[in-house]
């Protein structure tokens, strides 16, 4: 409890290549999607990943970046320390890039 | 980058799961059946109070639903048996039993609002209650906020916008400065500025004051570093306003620096860019604060409403026990 009191400064986005550097860390494990309270259907991490950097984004994957409230719930169960909130940032940011064009 | 399913970032975005209308469902049968017992009690009970067995039935059921949204969705998050998708299905329960258990609790209370240990304890549950819809609410709508404000600070491609406007901006004052060492002042203190801010150098007052006449040699453009320091976006108080009229740079007609192209434009502009993109950071900060501390201070409401709830138990307990063994 007093941890989640604990004045940290908070992360700020990832840029791309950032993104793109992180995901290629990432070792398939699970742990982040397992730990998300967001996250409604079952999607695996292999495509979350491909579609997190560039391409086409598939509706579930959509919806979980949308459905996603940027709790951390994901961070702290990564064996490798990768920051999966920071990554869906940044689909949300193309969902928003998407709306514009 | 273009899906073929799915439109883009929606602000109303609702995805309606199997267990988020699941939940809905049970609670809105079991508030229906609560508020039956609460109608029946008043009108064909004789004793509608909150120490009747109505009123007991209905603080031992509220305290369980209470119990089971808050043991349920810890115990549930905290478990190696889950699935992928799982976790929410457990959140959308604790919400629908949390809804449910407040209900049960206001109807325990049959209206009665004293100044009380149990009044408290429901004044409690009340905040934790508005305090969870509130938070879902700041959940929902907060990080499409966040990710705006993010977008501003990247670039098109995705690159820190920070850095791509500062390299602007030191080439512009790179060239601006080479430009400027070809130019020669005249003694009037007005064209001793830094062109690319508009601001007078630093060092012209003290020049005019050891050489009236002025020496081109010790006016001689300073180190990168130092004006790269130089540069920053709040203005401090020994600053002379950059915007202020007479300290604009305004090259004659004459001068070299009048001639098309001999001065890159733009430092403004970079310059409020720039002051732009920290306002988005600084707002993206923010958010991101009032997303983690409000589900800090929901628990936090939590252990001080099950405090309160432990007191009026105790309270409760007093009155109870002697009836209890007096029978």
């Amino acid at each position: 409890m007093l941890k989640m009191l604990k004045l940290r400064p908070a992360l700020l986005h990832k840029t791309g290549s950032q993104v793109a550097q992180e995901l290629r860390a990432c070792i398939g494990c699970n742990e982040c999607l397992l730990a998300c309270p967001a996250l409604t259907e079952p999607i695996t991490i292999d495509v979350l990943n491909r579609e997190t950097v560039s391409g086409t984004i598939s509706a579930p994957v959509a919806r979980f970046a949308q459905a996603c409230y940027q709790c951390g719930a994901c961070v702290s169960p990564c064996p490798v320390g990768l920051h999966r909130d920071a990554m869906v940032m940044w689909l949300k940011i193309r969902l928003l890039a998407r709306d514009e064009e | 980058m273009k899906a073929s399913s799915e439109s883009g970032y929606s602000l109303f975005f609702i995805e309606w799961s199997r267990s988020r209308m699941a939940s809905i469902m049970v609670a809105l049968i079991l508030v229906a059946l609560g508020i039956a017992a609460f109608v029946w009690a008043l009108r064909f009970s004789g004793d509608a109070s909150p120490d009747s067995i109505t009123g007991y039935s209905f603080a031992i059921s509220g305290t369980f639903f209470m119990l089971l949204a808050a043991v349920r969705y810890a115990l549930y998050r905290r478990s190696r048996k889950r699935a992928v998708g799982k976790l929410n299905g457990s959140l959308h329960w604790h919400m629908a039993f949390g809804s449910i258990g407040l209900v049960l609790l206001c109807l325990h209370s049959f209206g009665n609002l004293n100044p009380r240990s149990g009044t408290y304890a429901l004044w409690g549950m009340i905040a934790l209650v508005i305090s969870g819809i509130i938070g879902r609410t700041i959940d929902h709508f907060t990080p499409r906020k966040i990710a705006k404000a993010a977008s501003r600070a990247l670039t098109a491609q995705g690159e820190d916008r920070v850095e791509s406007l500062t390299q602007n901006l030191q080439s512009i004052v790179v060239h601006n400065k080479q430009e400027i060492r070809t130019f020669k002042p005249d003694n009037n203190p007005r064209s001793m500025v830094d062109s690319s801010f508009g601001t007078p150098l630093p060092w012209a007052g003290a020049n005019r004051q050891a050489s009236p006449a002025g020496n081109a040699k010790d006016r001689g453009v300073l180190q990168t570093s130092w004006d790269m320091a130089y540069i920053s976006l709040e203005e401090t108080p020994q600053e002379i306003s950059r915007d202020a009229v007479q300290y604009r740079f305004v090259p004659d007609r004459k001068s070299a620096l009048a001639r098309p192209g001999a001065l890159l434009p733009g430092a403004y502009d970079h310059i409020n860019e720039l002051q732009q993109v920290e306002k988005a950071l600084r707002h993206e900060q923010y958010l991101r604060y009032v997303v983690r501390y409000w589900r800090s201070f929901h628990i936090l409401l939590a252990i001080v409403t099950v405090g309160l709830t432990l007191w009026h138990l105790e309270f409760a307990m007093t009155l109870l026990i002697p009836v209890w063994l007096h029978h």
